[in-house]
C-alpha cells in the first residue's frame, strides 16, 4: 500500500460490509436468494401434508442439504466479491488503506450470514416441520458448520477465478456429490460430510461418515484458511480483461 | 448476392471500392451459427476459455470409455446402460455444461453491449436469437452425442447385434436433440435475462439441477404413496423428466418410477415441444427489445 502513514487495520470493516451486504441484497439477487427457501420450505411442507413427515424429511438429507445449502453459499460468496472483480471496480475498494484480510473478513461475514439465513435456517424450520426436534437440531448444526466452512471456501475460489461459480459447481456436484456417492472415502475430503458428521453427535438418525475430532478440526481449517487465502488473493491482485 | 434493397452494407467510406460478391442475411446467420458453436466450447477464443467446455466433456466421455472397455473385457452381451439412460445418468455434467456455456452466447453481447454492432449489420433481432439458440443447441448435443458414439463403436467392436443397436441409437440421437432444443431454449433465456455469468450459472442450475432434484423427489414418493398419476405428472415440470419419460415411453432403455405408456406419452411430448417453443419465443422477444434501444 503506497500511500502516507499506517495503513487502517481493522479486522472487520462495517462500511465495506455494508456495501457487501448491499450488493447481496441488490433486486434480483434478493429474489433468487429468498427461491431456496421458499421451494425447500414450500417442497417440504407440501409432503408432510400429503404423505408423512418422514417421507418429506428425505428431502432434506437428499435435496435440501447436499444442493440447496451449497448454492445458497455459492451464491452468497459469489455476489459479496463476484460482481466487483467483473466489472473491474474492485481496484476502487483495493486503493484504499484497509487491510485486505480486512476486506475478505467483513465480506465473509456477510456471506457467512446469508448462508446461514437463507441455507441453514430454512432447513431447521423444514426439519421442524416434519416433526422429531432432535433430528432438526442436529441438521441444523451440522448445516451451520457446513455452510461457515462453505461460504470460506466459496469466497476463496472467488477471489482466484472469474469462473468461480462454476468452479464452486463443480466441487459439489460433481466432487461431493456425484463422486461422494460413489466413493464412501471422499466423505474425508467432503465440507457437507464433515458438517453431518458434528450434526450426528445430537442425532444418531445422521450418518457418521468420518472421525469426529477430524471433522471439526478439517471445518476450522478450511474456514480459517480459505478466508485468510481471500485476502491473500485480494493482496497481490491483478485485474484481467474479460476472457 | 447484391441486396438492392439496403446497399451500402458493407460501408463505402470513400477509400478503395469492393466489387465483389456481396453475401446477404443468410450468410451473415451462417457464420454467426459457426462462430457461436466454436465459441461455446472455447475454439477462438482464450486457452482459458477452453478449460471448462473440455474439461466437463472429457468427464462425460471417460465413463464410456470405462464401459466400453469393461464390455470388451468381460464379453457381455449387451451394453450395461442403454444410449439414453447413459446421458440421463451423466444428466450433472451436461447441466453443468450449459449453464456454463450459455452465458458466452447469451450474456456477453447484452452485458458489453456489443449486441448494437451485430444488429447494425442486416440482421434481425430474431434471427440473431435464432441462430444463438441453433449454436447452442447443435453444442449441447454434440457434448450428449460423443459419448454416445463412443457407446456405439466400443459395441460395434466387441461384436454386440447391429440392428438392435442401431434402433437403440437413433432412439437416443432423436431424444437427445430434443433434449437439446429445451436446455438451449431455457439456459439462453436465462442467461439473456441474468446478464451477470453467476447469477445466470445459478438460475439455469436451479431450472436444471435443482428443478430436477425436486421432481424426482415428488415422483419418488407419489409413486410410494401409490399415486401413479401423480408421479407421472410430476414428471411434466423439468426437461430431464421430460426426457427420460419420453425414453420410457419410447422403450429406449430409460426406468421411471412409474411406466410412461398411452396417451402420457403423448402429453409429455406435447409438453417438451410446447416448452422448447416458448422458450425460443420467448428468447426471440427478449433479443427484439434489446435490439429495438
Amino acid at each position: 500500500m503506497i500511500s502516507p502513514g499506517e495503513p487502517v487495520r481493522t479486522v472487520f470493516n462495517p462500511t465495506i460490509a455494508k456495501l457487501a451486504l448491499q450488493a447481496l441484497l441488490g433486486r434480483r439477487r434478493f429474489y433468487l436468494l429468498l427461491a431456496f427457501p421458499v421451494l425447500l420450505i414450500g417442497l417440504v411442507t407440501l409432503i408432510t401434508v400429503l404423505a408423512d413427515g418422514d417421507a418429506a424429511f428425505e428431502i432434506l438429507p437428499g435435496l435440501g442439504y447436499p444442493l440447496v445449502l451449497p448454492l445458497v453459499a455459492i451464491l452468497a460468496a459469489s455476489s459479496v466479491l463476484g460482481p466487483e472483480v467483473d466489472d473491474g471496480s474492485i481496484v476502487y475498494l483495493l486503493s484504499k488503506p484497509v487491510s485486505r484480510y480486512g476486506v475478505a473478513i467483513s465480506k465473509w461475514v456477510v456471506a457467512l450470514g446469508a448462508t446461514l439465513t437463507a441455507g441453514a435456517l430454512p432447513i431447521l424450520v423444514a426439519a421442524l416441520i416434519t416433526g422429531d426436534s432432535t433430528r432438526a437440531l442436529g441438521l441444523f448444526v451440522g448445516a451451520v458448520v457446513a455452510g461457515t466452512t462453505y461460504s470460506a471456501l466459496f469466497l476463496a475460489i472467488s477471489a482466484v477465478t472469474r469462473h468461480a461459480v462454476i468452479a464452486s459447481l463443480m466441487f459439489v456436484l460433481i466432487w461431493e456429490s456425484l463422486l461422494g456417492n460413489l466413493f464412501t472415502g471422499i466423505a474425508w475430503l467432503s465440507i457437507g460430510q464433515w458438517g453431518l458428521r458434528i450434526g450426528h453427535e445430537i442425532s444418531s438418525e445422521l450418518p457418521d461418515p468420518a472421525n469426529l475430532g477430524y471433522a471439526i478440526i478439517a471445518s476450522l481449517l478450511v474456514t480459517v484458511v480459505g478466508v485468510w487465502f481471500a485476502g491473500d488473493r485480494l493482496r497481490s491482485f491483478t485485474l484481467r480483461g474479460d476472457e | 448476392m447484391s441486396d438492392m434493397s439496403r446497399p451500402g452494407v458493407i460501408h463505402d467510406l470513400g477509400y478503395r471500392h469492393y466489387d465483389g460478391l456481396r453475401e446477404g442475411t443468410p450468410a451473415i446467420a451462417r457464420t454467426l451459427f459457426v462462430t457461436g458453436l466454436r465459441h461455446v466450447y472455447g475454439l477462438g477464443r482464450s486457452g482459458k476459455s477452453k478449460v471448462m467446455p473440455f474439461l466437463l466433456l472429457a468427464m462425460s466421455v471417460l465413463p464410456a470409455l470405462i464401459v466400453v472397455g469393461v464390455v470388451v473385457l468381460t464379453g457381455l452381451d449387451s451394453l450395461p446402460v442403454s444410449y439414453a439412460d447413459y446421458t440421463n445418468q451423466t444428466q450433472l455434467l451436461v447441466s453443468l455444461f450449459a449453464a456454463a456455456q450459455a452465458p458466452v452466447l447469451f450474456s456477453r453481447d447484452l452485458r458489453h453491449r456489443s449486441i448494437v454492432l451485430y444488429l447494425a449489420r442486416p440482421l434481425s433481432a430474431p434471427v440473431f436469437a435464432v441462430m444463438r439458440w441453433l449454436s447452442l443447441t447443435v453444442a449441447l448435443w454434440l457434448f450428449m452425442a460423443v459419448p454416445t458414439l463412443m457407446l456405439f463403436i466400443g459395441a460395434m467392436l466387441s461384436g454386440l447385434d447391429k440392428s438392435d443397436q442401431v434402433t437403440q441409437l437413433l432412439k437416443a440421437v432423436v431424444l437427445q436433440t430434443l433434449l437439446a432444443l429445451l436446455i438451449a431454449g431455457i439456459t439462453g433465456l436465462i442467461s439473456s435475462v441474468s446478464l451477470r455469468r453467476g447469477f445466470a450459472v445459478v438460475g439455469s442450475v436451479m431450472a436444471l439441477i435443482v428443478l430436477t432434484g425436486v421432481v424426482t423427489a415428488v415422483q419418488a414418493i407419489a409413486a410410494e404413496q401409490d399415486a401413479d398419476s401423480a408421479s407421472t405428472t410430476a414428471g411434466l415440470f423439468s426437461p430431464w423428466s421430460l426426457y427420460s419419460g419420453l425414453a420410457n415411453a419410447w422403450d429406449a432403455g430409460i426406468d421411471t418410477f412409474v411406466p410412461v405408456d398411452g396417451a402420457w406419452a403423448v402429453a409429455y411430448a406435447l409438453v417438451a415441444l410446447l416448452l422448447a417453443a416458448a422458450c425460443l419465443l420467448a428468447l426471440v422477444a427478449r433479443f427484439r427489445k434489446v435490439g429495438s434501444r
